[in-house]
């Protein structure tokens, strides 16, 4: 039984692959409205927990709902209200984005006068309006993830399951993908995310999950600092003109510290949407970028202790 | 918010999916071989083999336009979820709420219903153009008639079909679906060839493979029921 206002419940969930116990007595809930993130490193049954919530697999023990719903048995009406990626999926190179989202659409039972509509508001909710007509093989890796989030996203469902959404993507398209998420949580989606990088999950969740070789190591929340005391440090080489850098930068007030012969140092204040801006302005002035580094706030100083160093 | 999809919409879009996929793809074109390169390629054997009966023309015919078919038959066959789980793009399709069984339905229906039904239709029209160009009765009896033939070799391409369908769900390869779809050819018509010269060639044998053909898509459809989307 859920408790009250609950979408997601697990209860001591088990799961086993032959000898291998990929969960051991998973509990947690996920409320309507939440976003959490399942943070452990490679291994840890982030993706195995996925599989169980949208009834890929049943548990080994335990008990799992989805809206009330064992969702390996009444996989359909479990899963009616969820929008799902889970793994690294493919995408079938010779085939339109608007083949995928509209078929998607189809299969989710809209009917027909609202498919296109649909997938014009899906494909917008991530930014992919402009993509449709392109064949799936034409697009980059970021723009092949956001098209996979918009299929999720066909139907408008409630609820979010994205298992590792930025995997494999650059840190302005990871950026830009953590805005758009943070625009479904603002609009009312619920949303648990699986990742093992740290910054994915301060701009997007409010509780935070750690998971370790199948065990729940800690369930909290994320408590991010403010914004203004999340700062992203950048290492620089300078072929443009100091100058010219000092003049791109001039509008948002930051002052490049050389750290010597043709470096600089830049230390970015503010939200995650103002470190992307200033990021963007960057790197169209063909400033070559060394090294980013986001300086460790409390959270990642949390997964230390509960996970470790010893993870892969 | 959608509801559960019923399984009409499964099934339906399912089968659209795989027409778009082939659209998409120009394998719709292999689609014109039975129909187009079927009656050409028998109309060129009538002639230069002298057929002298509209039988002998009409088994000749329907032998040729069979064998183009089972390529097309083994070929979209496998690589109708072969190809998807070969680039594992499955995925985002088996998380849909919507019964599996009606996505595969729609998948075998449209796959095996477009390659038979272009078999059909050029087995219709070289039987036609047997009998227009060859109009001879010839001396000699057949051991079968070639209307019998069209029919068994429905079957056979029913079986090599559901065979290659469900060998690529088991293997997750469209390569190797379409090798054991070879295989299963092969194995099916040397029993076809000495049934023939026993004398056993009856009825029964292509009701035999047509029933063969639907237990395999019933395998196939319990393994598509329980898949995975892969993953760590």
């Amino acid at each position: 039984m859920m408790p009250p206002g609950a979408v997601l419940s697990l209860e001591k969930v088990e799961r086993t692959y032959g000898e291998n116990r990929a969960l051991a007595g998973v509990s947690f809930t996920v409320h309507r409205g939440e976003a959490v993130a399942l943070l452990g490193p490679n291994g840890a049954g982030k993706t195995t927990t996925f599989r169980l919530l949208t009834g890929l697999v049943p548990p080994s023990a335990g008990s799992l709902e989805v809206f009330g719903l064992d969702p390996f048995t009444q996989r359909s009406h479990a899963l009616s209200h969820v929008g799902a990626v889970v793994g690294s999926p493919g995408t079938l190179p010779y085939l339109k984005v608007s083949d995928l989202l509209e078929h998607v659409g189809r299969v989710r039972g809209l009917p027909r006068a609202q498919v296109l509509g649909e997938v014009k508001r899906a494909a917008g909710e991530m930014g992919v309006s402009a993509h449709l007509g392109r064949a799936l093989g034409s697009l980059s890796t970021g723009q092949e993830r956001r098209v996979l989030l918009s299929a999720a996203l066909v139907g408008d469902p409630e609820v979010l399951l994205l298992d590792e959404p930025t995997l494999g993507l650059d840190p302005v398209a990871r950026a830009d993908l953590r805005g758009l998420l943070k625009d479904l949580v603002h609009q009312g989606h619920t949303l648990l995310l699986s990742t093992h990088l740290i910054e994915d999950v301060g701009p997007l969740c409010s509780r935070v999950l750690f998971l370790k070789n199948g065990r729940l190591e800690g369930d909290e929340p994320v408590t991010s600092p403010p914004d203004g005391a999340i700062r992203l440090r950048l290492r620089f080489r300078i072929e443009v003109p100091e100058e010219a850098l000092r003049l791109t930068l001039r509008p948002w007030g930051i002052a490049p510290s050389p750290v010597g012969p043709g470096y600089v140092d830049l230390s970015i204040p503010g939200g995650e949407g103002a470190q992307v801006e200033v990021l963007r302005a960057l790197v169209a002035s063909g400033a070559p970028l060394l090294e980013a580094e986001r300086l460790q706030d409390d959270l990642t100083q949390r997964y230390l202790e509960r996970i470790g160093r010893e993870e892969e | 918010m959608t509801s559960p999809s019923p399984s009409w919409s499964g099934f339906s879009a399912s089968l659209r999916w795989e027409v778009i996929r082939w659209v998409r793809s120009r394998r719709v074109f292999l689609l014109a071989v039975p129909v187009v390169a079927g009656p050409v390629g028998s109309l060129l054997a009538f002639l230069y083999l002298k057929v002298a009966s509209s039988d002998t023309a009409g088994l000749l015919g329907v032998l040729v336009v069979g064998a183009l078919s089972g390529l097309v038959v083994l070929d979209l066959c496998a690589l109708s979820i072969g190809e998807e789980l070969s680039r594992r793009s499955h995925g985002p399709l088996l998380l849909l709420p919507v019964r599996r069984s009606a996505l595969y339905a729609g998948r075998a229906t449209a796959v095996l219903g477009a390659t038979l039904g272009a078999y059909g239709i050029g087995a219709l029209e070289v039987l036609e153009l047997a009998h227009l160009l060859v109009p001879g009765s010839g001396s000699q009896v057949l051991a079968l008639e070639p209307v019998h033939v069209a029919l068994g070799m429905l079957a056979f391409l029913f079986l090599l079909g559901a065979v290659a369908f469900v060998a690529a769900l088991v293997t997750g390869s469209a390569s190797e679906a379409l090798g054991l779809g070879v295989l299963a050819g092969f194995s099916v018509s040397v029993l076809l060839v000495y049934l023939l010269l026993e004398r056993a060639l009856t009825l029964a044998v292509p009701a035999g493979l047509a029933v063969a053909g639907a237990a395999t898509l019933l395998l196939g459809l319990r393994t598509y029921v329980r898949m995975d989307v892969g993953g760590s």
